[in-house]
């Protein structure tokens, strides 16, 4: 449904709150369907938070957005797809392990795209969190530094 | 614990609190704009479904914004609140069943999306965007209730039957019941259905019921009699069900028969309807899709009679 929805209607996304409550309707799915997976999205929201300069937002393609100093480093989807952004090389170096794919949608960037599907993945996408969360921050810091 | 301390201590919930909030909020807006409203339309508009559902979830946001409460609890909470909310307008709105299950979506999606922009609007603590945000979402409704509203839209469909025109002519001014079993989940579960028509004449003027599953009747009247080619039919008054009252009014039906020329005909089905619940974008999809089936009910009975 979700690829349905984001390969042939995705030019939707663009009418003001269609992804959101799309999102939302997800959620309201999963909530009867696959409950356990809405507790790994708040587990996950629980790890960020407690990463020092995170904050945690609604996303503009609906899901829970997660920031470092203002600039996202990840977003989850309510279907369980967290999309991560890392740099080319760790992204390459990740692909090796077979966990991870091209994001669902900017395949030749430094997106990532990692499905949630049982409470394992949950390590694994908290591993991703972190490596993407240090790639912000260090690049956000090299920017600051630059400026100074 | 007393039962007293426990009622206390459930009434003085932030979560209960929230969700009574949320839906005494819905209820006087709605009420007070169908008192201000210029003359009883009866209609529906978009605001209604869309910014008193965000709304209220903004509203219980403001509630939770100090508790510990989880994403999935936000939604189960959320959930709740919009059943809350459709139970009222089943109780007290007089709504339908199928009327409120077609509207269940918008109410649900719009609820918990309004939950989370809530809670994300209350973590800022920004007063300037969250007035912002407010007086935005009052200002669309205000200028949507003000605005008029109006809908048409015709249906067609189109069916091929191996019978001549004048075979098929015989069954569309008025047919037999229909006894084949429903098909469309709709009509499956409790959605009224054609069963038969009858007419009181077989030329201009003369009188039609359209009869259905649930002995509704819709009264017709043939304003073209075009024999064996064209029959078109306004409606002239149609029933008082909680399903369709005042949300959509069927206007006018036509049967058009075109002669293949090798002994088929294609029969060729129009509805025109007035819609009058909004945004069109949702109900649209809705109205469409049953008038659709209603139509292929008929018209997949008038191809079994004309074949027989």
């Amino acid at each position: 449904m979700f690829s349905f929805v984001v390969n042939r209607v995705g030019f939707l996304k663009d009418i003001p709150l269609f992804a959101i409550i799309f999102d939302s309707l997800m959620r309201f799915w999963m909530f009867f369907t696959k409950p356990e997976l809405l507790d790994w999205i708040d587990d996950l929201e629980e790890n960020v938070t407690q990463m020092p300069g995170t904050t945690v937002g609604i996303h503009k393609y609906g899901g829970t957005e997660f920031n470092y100093m203002g600039k996202e480093f990840a977003h989850v989807h309510s279907n369980g797809l967290l999309d991560i952004l890392l740099n080319k090389e760790l992204k390459q170096s990740l692909m090796t392990e077979g966990k991870i794919k091209d994001h669902h949608l900017f395949k030749n960037s430094g997106w990532i795209s990692f499905y949630l599907q049982n409470k394992q993945d949950l390590g694994y996408a908290c591993y991703l969190l972190n490596k993407a969360y240090d790639h912000t921050k260090q690049k956000q810091n090299s920017i600051q530094l630059d400026t100074i | 614990m007393s039962l007293n301390k426990k009622l206390f201590k459930v009434l003085n919930s932030k979560i209960l609190q929230g969700i009574l909030i949320a839906n005494i909020f819905a209820f006087l807006v709605i009420g007070i704009q169908s008192s201000l409203a210029p003359k009883d339309t009866g209609i529906l508009v978009f605001s209604e479904f869309v910014i008193i559902p965000m709304l209220m979830g903004i509203i219980t946001a403001w509630f939770w914004k100090d508790i510990e409460i989880r994403g999935k609890q936000i939604t189960g909470y959320s959930i709740l609140n919009g059943l809350i909310a459709i139970l009222m307008s089943f109780f007290f709105l007089g709504e339908g069943f199928i009327c409120l299950l077609i509207v269940s979506p918008l109410i649900f999606g719009f609820i918990i999306s309004g939950a989370f922009i809530g809670r994300a609007m209350f973590k800022k603590r920004n007063q300037k965007l969250n007035i912002s945000i407010g007086s935005l979402l009052l200002g669309i409704f205000i200028v949507d209730s003000l605005s008029d509203h109006y809908h048409e839209n015709m249906v067609s469909d189109e069916i091929l039957i191996h019978a001549s025109t004048a075979e098929v002519w015989q069954h569309v001014v008025a047919f037999d019941p229909i006894s084949q079993k429903e098909n469309y989940w709709l009509f499956k579960i409790g959605m009224p259905s054609p069963m038969a028509t009858t007419v009181s004449e077989h030329k201009l003027g003369a009188n039609r019921k359209c009869i259905f599953s649930n002995g509704y009747i819709f009264d017709e009247k043939i304003v073209k009699f075009d024999v064996n080619k064209n029959l078109i039919f306004d409606i002239v008054d149609q029933p008082k069900d909680p399903e369709i009252m005042g949300h959509i009014d069927i206007k006018r039906g036509q049967f058009i028969l075109k002669d293949n020329g090798n002994g088929t005909t294609t029969l060729i089905g129009n509805s025109w309807y007035n819609l009058h619940v909004f945004p069109t974008w949702y109900y649209d999809l809705w109205a469409e899709s049953i008038t659709r089936n209603v139509h292929f009910r008929v018209m997949e009975h008038i191809k079994l009679l004309s074949e027989r």
